[in-house]
């Protein structure tokens, strides 16, 4: 009979290990575990800050995506699929914007009470529509800022079609980088840490099953309130952070490309891990600053990139890479 | 008629079915018994080729990795590599566990959809003919398929496999979560088409107690692997098969 031979994987995991407590034994083992957290916090930190000026603003830009691909992760990992991050984005670039502009307020408390606000904001405007699900919440997240956005075009309030200009900007675009990284990494691994908690748990569970979420006696409205709150708060910042690194707010913040952008890049970074989004975004951003010399061909090779990633590896580059990472594979003979 | 030949399906390491070997005569009916996670329905997905396609689509998304070894051969010819569409052209049609139809669409449509290979006459006659067997879905017949109780869906779900023309027609669990008066009238249907259409049936259940008297032979699997072989009434009089899934 001729030999079968069968591939088996085997987690790479740590070697002593409880609960809810890692015991690290060796060098060795905490490096497997820094490694993939701490040399992209240092490589990007690096090119962050030793590139010129327009790459700086790049990389900024690319963060505040990041952040909102994670964001939308985030509610989409709560079972709330959101087409609309330009609504929260927009509300808080308004907010940021209106403090500064009106009320004369420094940017060290614009961008935090932006942040709060935006968030209160935007969950209350979706707070009635957060009963419906899946498609239908997307529907109306995706309305919403187009609504606004003419709202502001016909009322002519806060600026109407010219926004408002001449916003205070940051100190120096040092304070602007740490800032944005500072931020990306805490909103990022914040909310792991969240979703890992007790707490986080209930937050996942409604998007596998809502129905026995409800059974196990928990009001879900309220988690969905919550996880809207954080989800938005995160894109607001974003906001407020984009209106004073622009020293502009206006109607383009309530543009699709920041709610189909951070999709894009979850999609293709690996939807579900919150890390993957980031990822994605991190590829997605500067790959598109890169094909800018190529004129209107652009969004021709954009998007056939997006193709190829999305056939090639569905499941997403973050999935992937950690499969990879945190598994050995060998093969073995049956019998 | 059928014959799988020392089949070995692992999920990623666990493995499900073990070194099995099992063959199927024309015109028996042929039943494997097996508790909770002994293999049934992994068998019944490999023979109908419906594994081949989970395969492929776990390895797509870097999934559960599924192996399979061994060989499968239908009326002479080797059928491991063949997808499921294949094998129902062939005779091979799996009734699926939990009765599987079309929610949407009513009694009538879902047999229609299920005849999707037959010429309108024959299709006509079949319906027909499924309506003799299960008379129960003669006043459902524009009754909406997710309004009828699980019963009632079972059997239009044996009912649009039987709409395949099968030779081979694979049960998995029919009578999972009837009443049991519901089960009895069941089996009696099954018995009913094994004579009246000639259809060889290989059937899979862990209520032993109302099929073991139907069935021609039988196999006994646990943890997928083979424990016992033998006739319906060897089995139906093994004092293990009565402690084991008799309930008594």
């Amino acid at each position: 009979m001729k030999e079968n031979y069968r591939k088996e994987r085997i987690a790479r995991s740590i070697k002593a290990r409880s609960d809810d407590i890692y015991a690290l034994t060796s060098y060795r083992e905490m490096w497997y575990l820094l490694f993939p957290r701490v040399i992209p916090i240092i490589g990007i930190a690096l090119v962050a800050y030793f590139l010129p000026l327009y790459w700086k603003k790049v990389i900024i830009t690319t963060c505040i995506f990041a952040m909102l691909a994670v964001s939308w992760d985030f509610l989409s990992n709560c079972g709330l699929l959101s087409l609309g991050q330009a609504l929260f984005f927009g509300i808080g670039s308004y907010a940021a914007g209106s403090l500064d502009h009106y009320l004369h307020l420094p940017v060290y408390v614009t961008i935090p009470v932006a942040t709060i606000m935006g968030g209160f904001i935007s969950t209350i405007i979706l707070l009635p529509v957060v009963r419906l699900r899946g498609i239908y919440f997307a529907m109306v997240t995706l309305i919403l800022p187009l609504m606004l956005m003419r709202l502001i075009e016909a009322t002519k309030i806060l600026g109407g079609t010219e926004g408002i200009t001449g916003l205070s900007p940051f100190p120096n675009v040092w304070v602007e980088i740490t800032l944005i990284l500072a931020a990306m990494w805490a909103s990022l691994f914040g909310l792991r840490r969240f979703i890992a908690s007790d707490y986080g748990l209930i937050f996942v569970s409604m998007r596998d099953n809502d129905r026995a979420t409800m059974a196990s006696g928990i009001n879900i409205y309220a988690f969905k309130a919550q996880s809207l709150f954080i989800g938005s708060s995160i894109c607001a910042f974003c906001g407020a952070f984009m209106t004073h690194s622009y020293q502009f707010t206006g109607m383009p913040v309530f543009a699709m490309e920041f709610s189909i952008l951070p999709i894009a890049a979850a999609s293709i970074g690996g939807i579900g891990t919150l890390a993957g989004p980031l990822v994605g975004a991190m590829i997605l951003v500067p790959l598109s600053e890169i094909l800018r010399e190529f004129g209107t061909l652009r969004i021709v090779f954009y998007g056939l990139i997006l193709v190829v990633c999305v056939v090639a590896l569905p499941e997403g580059i973050f999935h992937y890479a950690s499969r990879k990472y945190n598994e050995m594979e060998r093969w073995v003979k049956i019998e | 008629m059928l014959n799988v030949d020392k089949l070995m399906v692992f999920y990623e390491n666990a493995i499900a079915i073990n070194e099995l070997s099992i063959e199927v005569n024309r015109g028996e009916i042929v039943g494997i018994i097996g508790s909770n996670s002994a293999g049934k329905t992994t068998l019944m997905n490999t023979i109908s080729g419906l594994l081949l396609d989970t395969k492929l689509k776990e390895q797509r998304k870097g999934g559960e990795r599924i192996t399979i070894f061994g060989r499968i051969s239908f009326l002479e010819r080797d059928i491991t590599d063949l997808w499921a569409d294949e094998r129902v052209k062939m005779g091979i049609v799996l009734s699926r566990e939990r009765h599987p139809v079309f929610v949407e669409s009513d009694v009538e449509e879902n047999l229609k959809i299920a005849s999707y290979l037959l010429s309108r006459p024959v299709m006509r006659e079949k319906i027909e003919y499924i309506y003799k067997i299960f008379p129960a879905l003669v006043p459902l017949r524009k009754r909406k398929a997710g309004f009828l109780s699980g019963g009632e869906q079972q059997m239009l779900a044996i009912g649009m496999s039987l709409m395949a023309n099968p030779t081979l027609m694979l049960l998995d669990e029919p009578l999972l979560g009837l009443s049991p008066a519901i089960q009895v009238k069941l089996i009696e249907s099954i018995v009913a088409i094994r004579k009246e259409a000639g259809v060889t049936i290989l059937i899979c259940e862990q209520f032993a107690r109302p099929v073991l008297p139907v069935i021609d032979r039988g196999y006994v699997l646990e943890n997928g692997m083979l424990t016992l072989h033998g006739t319906g009434e060897e089995l139906y009089n093994n004092p293990e098969i009565k402690a084991a899934y008799f309930g008594v």
